[in-house]
Order: C-alpha cells, then structure tokens, then sequence
C-alpha cells in the first residue's frame, strides 16, 4: 500500500503555523512566536518568487515555439527577463567586489524603462476607466445603472478646481456622497467581506480547505 | 490581554465553534437552501457548455500575496479552481489558471496537481497554473492573451485585483465569453460592476465554494456568517441607541481596546 506522507505532513504544517500566527494577535504572550513564523513565512515568499521567476521562464520559452502572433512577446519577454537578470547580476558582483551598492544599471533599467512604461499604462487605464463608465449605461439601461452612471458625475463635476466651473453646490453634493452614503456603502461591503475573509481563514486553519495538498 | 483583544478571540471562537456546530447538525449533507445568484447558475451553465463544445475555462486568481489579509480572496479562487476542474473533468481541454503572485502560482499548481490526482485525470489532461506577471500592469497584460484566445469560453476572476482588471474585463466582453468576476477589493469591485455582465458584490465571492459543491464546510461557512451579519445588524443598532443615550465614549473605549 503507498502512503502519501506529504499531504497529511503539509496539512499539519499549515493547521499548527496558522493557529500559532492567529493567536499571536490576541494573546500577548504567543506574539513573539508570530512574529518569527511570519519572517519566515516571508522569506519562504522570497524564495516563491524566484520559482514563480522559473515558471514564467519556462511557460514563455515553451510558448516561443508556438506559431502563433503571441510567440514574438514571449520571446521578448525571455530576452528582457534575462538581460534584466544578467545586468542585476552584474551590478551585484561590483557591490561586492568594489564595494560600489548604487546598483546604477539596475536603478537606470526602473528609471527609463520600466516607471515611464508603467506610467503611460496607467495613463491608458484612466481613458480605459471612462470607457467602462459610459459602456455600463449601454450595457445595463436599468435604474441602477443610471443612478451609477450620474453619481459618478456629480462626484467628479464637483472635484474640479477650475474657477470658472466651481460651483459650492456641486462640492457640497460631492462631499455628502463621498461621506455619507459612500463611507456607508463601502463600511456595510467591507463588513460582508471581513465576515468572509474569517470563515476563509479558519477553514484553512481547520484543514478543510487545502490548497497545497499537491 | 485588551478589551479588543478578547472580543476578537471570543468572535474567533464563535466562528469556529459555530461553523463545526452547524456543519455536524447538518450531517455534513453538501444540499442547501441557497438564495439563487445569477453569476453561479450562469457559471455552471458556462462549464457545461465549454465541456460540449470541447473549449477550455480561464481562472484567474489576481495577484494577492499569501502573507496579506489580500490572501482570502485568492484562497477562494483556489477553491473555485478545484471545483472546476472536477466539474470539467469530462471536458476535452482542462482549465488554465493564471496568478499574478509567485507563492500563488505555486498553490495554484499544487490544486491542480491535488484535484487531478483525487479524480484520477490522465495526466496528459493536466490544467496549467501560470505565473503571468508579477507587478499589477505585467499581470493583467499577460493575462489578456489567454482571455482573447478563441479556445477559451468563460472566464473566472476570482482574486485580488486593483482597477487594472478593467483591461480583463474589456477583453472578455471584446471575445464575448462568458466572465464572472469578483474580488475583496473596493474600487475594483466597481469597475467589475461596470464592465462585467455577471459581477459578484460584496461576500459573494466568498459564497463561490458553497455554490460550487465545494463542501459542507463552506455551507456551514455562509450559515456562520448569516449569524454574524444579524449580530452586526443588532450590534450597530445598539451602539446607535447607546450614543444617542450618552454612552458615545464607553464604546470609543472599547473600541480602541482601553481596558
């Protein structure tokens, strides 16, 4: 008969970290074990993250023979992925070896490419984000919808500081639905989900929900 | 140990005590009487239609790190990955589940790997579970190719997203497949509400498990919370009356934990 060691192993793992870090936020005494459980646990998500690094990697040089239009972005995806890692390599050995830790190429690599790539991305999810706002009335043509739609209106007509377009009215609508039916809104979603993140979480702690079983 | 202290160990508790309460009253039966959610009944309806016709089914777990209160809302999602690939397991093409969280990306294979060896799937059948970015932007870029490829017919977010998720959803909606969203975080909740056809508000992602016949657990679970909700509701009620009675700072006190 073939007994599998590592699912009831992990099980037991998971049951006796998890009911360590929750009582360690209510009992002072189990705070300090809590905290130690959670660096490691961070460290464990650093080490994750060089496998997630891998996986990426092999997914995309697997999606390079594909003849598909995809295949060029996966290759160039593997090539900025390595050159990236090649150049923090290599500003890592100068730390190291001539004591120079301003990783420069590394730093330039963020500066120039990566936070202005970032930037006109965001820049596209704003004009994206006005779309969707005036797609849901063609969508949905419904009370709610409209209600939304006008809402979202109001909150931005009275957010302009423009002199000329700065009317109190709009700003004091604004800011009674900013701060009442909003905040109460928001406090009542917040509520439903806190009331779910808990029942998630215990039912890990219980084992009954297992998602590193594999 | 604080006032605070002591109310969060004792609602913990009762969390805990209730939902092993209720599921043993129930027998651990797995039927319920659940108020019908459209995003759901359309779900099961859409993996069965992508088992006929031999397409294949996305799940999207967000980029929620494990380590952050973000994570309940992927822990779902993973529960929801098990459920459909045991519901699609007669389907010819197996789901394919992306994170944007490399811890993530490994749970998520981990289900994978678990779920097909619980039902016995050949492994040839294998669901992928792939790490597609690991910054918001990266993600939902290297997500949008899998939601527009034509081999794929329904699409299940199910995790933490920001409002970048606008760029999956649209791209759902330009392939015309079917996508149920649903995530813990505010703001993007509200783009899903306005791009999404079936948008889950609220807990009810957190309803996925039970809808899907993920166990009597997380039927015990939503009863639990039920429970809550109504003490919520009484609790809020009385601090209401309380105020207006004068007892404003007794409750700031306990509120902040002074003993």
């Amino acid at each position: 008969m073939k007994f599998k060691f590592r699912a009831p192993l992990a099980t037991a793992i998971a049951m006796s970290v998890g009911l360590v870090v929750l009582s360690g936020y209510f009992i002072p005494a189990a705070e300090p074990l809590r905290f130690i459980l959670l660096r490691v646990g961070m460290v464990l998500a650093a080490v994750a993250l060089l496998v997630g690094v891998i996986n990426l990697l092999s997914v995309h040089i697997r999606k390079m023979a594909d003849k598909d239009s995809n295949s060029w972005n996966s290759f160039i995806l593997v090539v900025a992925l390595l050159a990236t890692l090649g150049i923090g390599f290599y500003d890592m050995f100068k730390a190291y070896m001539y004591g120079n830790p301003n990783f420069e190429w590394t730093n330039w690599i963020f500066t120039y490419i990566q936070r202005p790539i970032e930037t006109s991305l965001m820049a596209v999810m704003a004009v994206s984000l006005v779309y969707a706002a005036t797609y849901l009335l063609r969508r949905k043509m419904n009370y709610l919808a409209i209600g939304f739609f006008f809402i979202v209106l109001l909150v931005l007509l009275g957010s302009i500081s423009l002199s000329m377009m700065n009317f109190p009215i709009l700003k004091d609508i604004r800011s009674w639905i900013v701060h009442i039916p909003a905040v109460g809104g928001a406090r009542g979603l917040l509520l439903g989900i806190a009331l779910g993140t808990i029942t998630t979480g215990l039912r890990i702690i219980m084992g009954t929900d297992r998602p590193y079983e594999g | 140990m604080t006032i605070t202290g002591l109310i969060g160990l004792s609602i913990v508790a009762s969390f805990f005590g209730l939902m092993i309460i209720f599921n043993v009253v129930r027998g651990g039966s797995t039927k319920a009487d659940l108020r019908p959610i459209s995003a759901y009944t359309k779900l099961k309806r859409a993996i069965g239609l992508a088992v006929e016709d031999g397409s294949q089914i996305h799940v999207s777990l967000g980029r929620g790190g494990v380590t952050s209160p973000q994570s309940a809302s992927a822990f779902v999602g993973l529960s929801m990955l098990e459920q459909v690939i045991r519901i699609a397991s007669a389907g010819d093409r197996p789901p394919v589940a992306t994170a944007g969280n490399a811890a993530l990306s490994i749970l998520a294979q981990d289900t994978i790997h678990g779920t097909s060896e619980k039902i016995e799937l050949k492994s040839k059948k294998t669901s992928s579970g792939e790490l597609r970015g690991l910054t918001p932007f990266s993600y939902a870029v290297g997500t949008m190719p899998t939601i527009r490829d034509d081999r794929v017919s329904a699409n299940i977010l199910a995790g933490w997203y920001g409002n970048e998720v606008i760029w999956l959803t649209a791209a759902g909606k330009r392939q015309n497949s079917f996508t149920m969203a649903g995530t813990a975080h505010l703001p993007a909740q509200a783009v899903m509400y306005s791009t999404v056809e079936e948008p889950l508000i609220g807990e009810e992602l957190f309803a996925g498990g039970a809808y899907l016949g993920a166990g009597p657990m997380h039927i015990s679970s939503l009863k639990v919370q039920d429970v809550f909700r109504w003490i919520l509701v009484g609790g809020i009620l009385i601090g209401i009356l309380l105020k207006f009675a004068g007892f404003g700072q007794l409750i700031e006190n306990i509120l902040v934990g002074t003993p």
